[in-house]
C-alpha cells in the first residue's frame, strides 16, 4: 500500500467542521437583516409620518424636531447595533471560517502521510476530536485546558457546547424557559427541519402546571401556546386537555406516562437532537466514529484468543479477555473483512511473502524464514518453535506457498 | 477550498464598516448619509424654518438608505449561498450515526481510561490531571509513575544526557536481549559521535576512550559497526564527515532516534504496545476507513443484497504494514477466513487451503490435487498449521 492520502475520506470528517461557523455567521447575517427591516421599516414610517404632518397639519416646528430627533435615535440605534454585531459575532465568525479553511486546505496540500506535515496535521486533528468528546460529556475543563494549551480555540466549538450545556442543565432542572427562547430564536430554522421541540416543551410547562393542579392557569396556558398546534398535535391536546381530570397520581396509563418526569430526560434529547441538526453537528462525538472506523478495521477472532493475542494490537488490548479499554469498545463494532491473506511472523512482527517465505515446524507452527535463519546460526542449525518448545533441525523445517 | 477563500474575502469587504474604496457605500456609510440628512433638517428646523420640500424628501431618503443596506446585504447574502454550495458539492455524503454507540457505562469507562492513559504517555500530565478530575477514570499511581520515570529520562535524552537512559538499560538489561535491542549500543553510539564532534579543532582522545570502554563489550554483536565507528575517525571534521561514507554518522538522527527507540522498549518492558493505541486507531479511522465503510454499506443497500454478516464489514480496509498485528488466513479456493473450525491445512506440496475446501477437493481414496500445483497427495497427509 503507497503513502498516498485518501484526502476524500478524510474530508467527511470535517464537515462539521466547516459547517458550524458557516451557520454562526449566517445566524449572524439574519440579526444583521432583522434589525434593519424593523428599524429602517420604523423610521420609514415616521419619516411619512412627518412628512405628512407638515404639509396638511401645518405641524409646530418643535413637535418637527422631535420627530426627527426620534429618527435620529433610531438610525443611530441600528448603526450601533449593527457595528456591535459585526465586531462580536459577525468578524470573529468570519475569522474562524477562515482559519477553518486554511486548516483543511493544509490537508488536501499535503503529499504524503508519511510526512511530518501529516503527522502534525493528524495531532492537530486528534485534539480537535478530544475537545469535541469532552465538550459532548461536560468535560469543560478538559476541553479548555487542551484547546488552550495547543493554542486550538478557533477550530474547536466551545461557546457552542457551553450554550447547549446551559439549556440542558436548565432543562434538567425542569425549566423550559432557556430552550423555549432558544426556540423562538431559530424559529424558521425548526420549522424547516419540521421539529416539535416547541411544542413539546409547552406541553410540559402545560404538565407542570396540572400537576401543581393550577387549572385555571393551565387552561389558559393550553389557550395561548397550545392550540395553536391543533392541525398537527391535535391528539396530544386533548389527551392534554383531560388531564386536568386526573391527579399526578393517577394509575391510568396514557395521563401516568404525561405526569412521568422521565419525560424530562426526553426533553433534553430532543433539544441535543435539534440544535445538533441546526448546527449540522452529528449525533456522535466526532471521536467515536473514527474509533468506530478503526477498532473495525483492525478487529479479528484473534484479538480475543488469549494465544493470539499481541501486545501491540490496539484491540487485543493487554491480557485480559474483556479488556479495560479499547477491546472494551471494540466488542461494540463489527469484524473486519478480508478476501486476501497476510502472514504475519508471531516472533518478528513483520508481514512474510516471497522474500522473507513462511516456514513451518513439524508441528505446523509458522514463522518467517529470517528469524530461524538467525536462530540456527547461533545454535548450530537447530531451531526452537517459541510457543510450543519443539526444537528441530533448520533442514526440517518446511516451506509454506500462500497463494 | 480557495472558491471558500475567495467567499470569505469578499464578505469581509463588504460587511466590514469603514472600507469604501469600492463603488458602493458600506452599510454605515448609508446610515450615516441619512443620519446627516436627518441632522441637516433639523439644525434648519431649529433655525426657524422649517425646509417643507426637504421634509418631503424624507421618506425617499430612508428609502434610499435602505435601498443601499439591502444591496450590502445581498451581495453578503450571494457570498454565503456560494460558499454554502461548495460546502455541499464537497461534502456529498453526511456523517453516519451508529445509535448509542459507546455509551454504556462500561464503554464511557473505558474509553475514559483509555484517554487518560493517553495522556499519560504521551506526557501530558497536567493535562491528565485535569481529565482525571473530570472523570471516572483511575489510574493506579504506579502506572503513573512509570509514565513520569519514561518522560524524564525522555526529557534527559532531549537535553544530551544519557545518563538516565544508561541506568534504566542496566536494570532491563536480560529484558533487552532477548529482544535482541539496540538501544544500549545506540545510546553509546549517540555518546561516542558526541565526543567526536565536541572538539574544535577535532581532539579524538576522549572518543577513543569511550569506545573502548564502553563500545568495544559489543564488538562481537556489531562488527560492522563498530569498525565504521572507527573508520570515520579519518573523516573529521564534520564538515568532512558530512561528505564521506559515513555521512549517515553525523546526521542528528543519530541523536534524535533515540527518543522514541528508548520510548519503545520502555513501553514494552512494562508489556505496552510500541505504539499509541489511541492514536493507531483514530488514525486509522480517520484516514479513510470511514468513508469506505460507509461507501461499501451503501453499495450493499443499492445492491439490495443484504449483507449476511452484521457482525462483519462488507468490505476490506487495507491496512499499512505497521498495523498489521495476526496472521490472516482467506482459503485461496473458498476465499473464507481460516477459523478454529476450519483452520488452514498444509498438503504435502507446501501450499495451504483451508480444512473444508480440502475436504471438498476429496478424490476416492482419500486423494487430494493441490489446485495449485498438480501435485496429488494424501487428504489425511495434509499438516494443520498455525501461523
Ligand atoms: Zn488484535
Ligand atoms: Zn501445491
Amino acid at each position: 500500500m503507497s503513502n498516498k492520502m485518501n484526502v476524500e475520506g478524510m474530508m467527511m470528517l470535517e464537515q462539521p467542521f466547516l459547517r458550524v461557523p458557516y451557520e454562526n455567521y449566517r445566524k449572524a447575517f439574519r440579526t444583521s437583516q432583522r434589525n434593519v427591516e424593523k428599524d429602517l421599516g420604523a423610521v420609514n414610517a415616521m419619516a411619512t409620518d412627518v412628512s405628512k404632518r407638515v404639509t396638511i397639519e401645518n405641524a409646530e416646528p418643535a413637535d418637527t424636531v422631535n420627530a426627527i430627533d426620534t429618527m435620529i435615535a433610531r438610525v443611530e440605534a441600528l448603526k450601533r447595533k449593527l457595528s456591535d454585531l459585526q465586531e462580536t459575532t459577525g468578524k470573529p465568525a468570519v475569522n474562524v471560517l477562515r482559519e477553518r479553511v486554511n486548516h483543511v486546505a493544509a490537508m488536501e496540500g499535503i503529499q504524503s502521510s508519511n510526512s511530518p506535515e501529516f503527522d502534525r496535521w493528524t495531532d492537530t486533528r486528534f485534539d480537535r476530536w478530544l475537545v469535541d468528546w469532552f465538550l459532548r460529556n461536560g468535560k469543560e475543563k478538559s476541553a479548555r485546558h487542551l484547546a488552550q494549551e495547543k493554542h486550538i480555540e478557533p477550530l474547536v466549538d466551545i461557546d457552542l457546547f457551553m450554550d447547549i450545556r446551559r439549556i440542558e442543565d436548565a432543562l434538567s432542572h425542569q425549566s423550559c424557559t432557556e430552550a423555549l427562547a432558544w426556540c423562538s430564536e431559530n424559529k424558521t430554522a425548526l420549522r424547516k427541519i419540521k421539529s416539535t421541540l416547541e411544542f413539546e416543551l409547552r406541553l410540559q410547562e402545560y404538565i407542570e402546571l396540572a400537576r401543581a393542579r393550577r387549572s385555571m392557569e393551565a387552561i389558559a396556558y393550553s389557550k395561548k401556546y397550545l392550540v395553536s398546534w391543533h392541525e398537527t398535535h391535535l391528539d396530544q391536546i386533548h389527551k392534554a386537555i383531560a388531564l386536568l381530570a386526573f391527579p399526578p397520581t393517577t394509575t391510568c396509563g396514557p395521563y401516568k406516562r404525561l405526569y412521568d418526569p422521565s419525560r424530562w430526560s426526553n426533553l433534553i434529547r430532543s433539544f441535543r437532537l435539534a440544535i445538533y441538526t441546526l448546527n449540522t453537528l452529528p449525533t456522535e462525538p466526532l471521536l467515536h466514529l473514527a474509533l468506530y472506523a478503526g477498532l473495525a478495521s483492525l478487529k479479528l477472532p484473534a484479538c480475543f484468543d488469549h494465544a493470539t493475542k499481541n501486545t501491540d494490537c490496539p484491540v487485543c488490548d493487554g491480557g485480559s479477555s474483556e479488556g479495560l479499554g479499547l477491546g472494551k469498545l471494540a466488542a461494540e463494532v463489527p469484524f473486519s473483512h478480508h478476501v486476501n491473506s497476510t502472514i504475519v511472523c508471531a516472533i518478528t512482527g513483520r508481514i512474510m511473502d516471497a522474500d522473507n517465505m513462511p516456514m513451518a515446524f513439524p508441528n505446523g507452527y509458522v514463522y518467517s524464514r529470517e528469524v530461524l535463519e538467525d536462530m540456527a546460526a547461533k545454535n548450530r542449525g537447530m531451531v526452537t518453535c517459541p510457543r510450543t518448545g519443539e526444537t528441530c533441525q533448520f533442514a526440517a523445517l518446511r516451506k509454506v506457498y500462500i497463494s | 477550498m480557495d472558491a471558500l477563500l475567495k467567499e470569505i474575502d469578499k464578505i469581509e469587504k463588504i460587511a466590514s464598516s469603514s472600507s469604501s474604496k469600492g463603488k458602493a457605500p458600506s452599510m454605515i456609510e448609508s446610515l450615516d448619509s441619512l443620519l446627516q440628512t436627518l441632522r441637516n433638517t433639523k439644525a434648519q428646523c431649529e433655525a426657524g424654518e422649517v425646509p417643507v420640500s426637504q421634509i418631503m424628501q424624507l421618506p425617499s431618503a430612508v428609502e434610499k438608505c435602505k435601498k443601499d443596506v439591502d444591496d450590502r446585504h445581498k451581495e453578503i447574502y450571494s457570498s454565503l449561498a456560494r460558499f454554502g454550495k461548495t460546502l455541499d458539492k464537497k461534502f456529498t455524503n453526511p456523517l453516519p450515526t451508529y445509535s448509542d454507540l459507546f455509551s454504556s457505562k462500561d464503554s464511557v469507562n473505558a474509553l475514559e481510561r483509555t484517554i487518560a492513559l493517553h495522556f499519560l504517555r504521551t506526557g501530558q500530565f497536567d493535562l491528565a490531571e485535569t481529565f482525571l478530575q473530570e472523570s471516572d477514570a483511575t489510574i493506579p499511581p504506579e502506572i503513573r509513575s512509570q509514565f513520569v520515570g519514561l518522560h524524564e529520562i525522555l526529557k534527559a535524552l532531549r537535553n544530551h544526557d544519557i545518563t538516565p537512559a544508561l541506568e534504566w538499560v542496566q536494570q532491563k538489561r536480560t529484558f533487552l536481549r532477548e529482544r535482541s535491542s539496540p538501544l544500549e549500543f545506540n545510546l553509546h553510539r549517540s555518546q561516542y559521535i558526541r565526543l567526536l564532534l565536541a572538539s574544535h579543532p577535532p581532539n579524538v582522545l576522549p572518543a577513543i576512550v569511550y569506545l573502548n570502554k564502553s563500545l568495544r563489550p559489543f564488538y562481537p554483536d556489531h562488527v560492522t559497526e563498530f569498525r565504521r565507528l572507527c573508520g570515520c575517525i579519518a573523516y573529521l571534521p564534520l564538515s568532512r564527515l558530512q561528505e564521506s561514507p559515513y555521512a549517515d554518522l553525523a546526521s542528528p538522527n543519530l541523536h534524535f532516534d533515540l527518543e522514541p527507540l528508548f520510548a519503545k522498549e520502555y513501553c514494552a518492558s512494562l508489556g505496552m504496545s510500541r505504539q499509541l493505541p489511541l492514536r493507531v486507531v483514530g488514525d486509522i479511522g480517520g484516514g479513510g476507513a470511514l468513508a469506505r465503510i460507509e461507501k461499501g454499506r451503501k453499495v450493499m443497500r443499492e445492491r439490495k443484497s443484504e449483507w449476511s454478516q452484521t457482525d462483519e464489514l462488507p468490505i476490506e480496509i487495507s491496512l499499512q504494514p505497521e498495523n498489521r498485528y495476526h496472521s490472516i488466513f482467506a482459503c485461496p479456493v473458498s476465499k473464507e477466513q481460516s477459523s478454529e473450525q476450519n483452520p488452514p491445512m498444509m498438503m504435502t506440496c507446501g501450499h495451504v487451503i483451508s480444512k473444508d475446501s480440502l475436504q471438498k477437493l476429496n478424490k476416492p481414496g482419500g486423494r487430494v490435487k493441490c489446485p495449485y500445483c498438480p501435485t496429488e497427495s494424501l487428504v489425511s497427509a495434509a499438516l494443520r498449521v498455525y501461523f
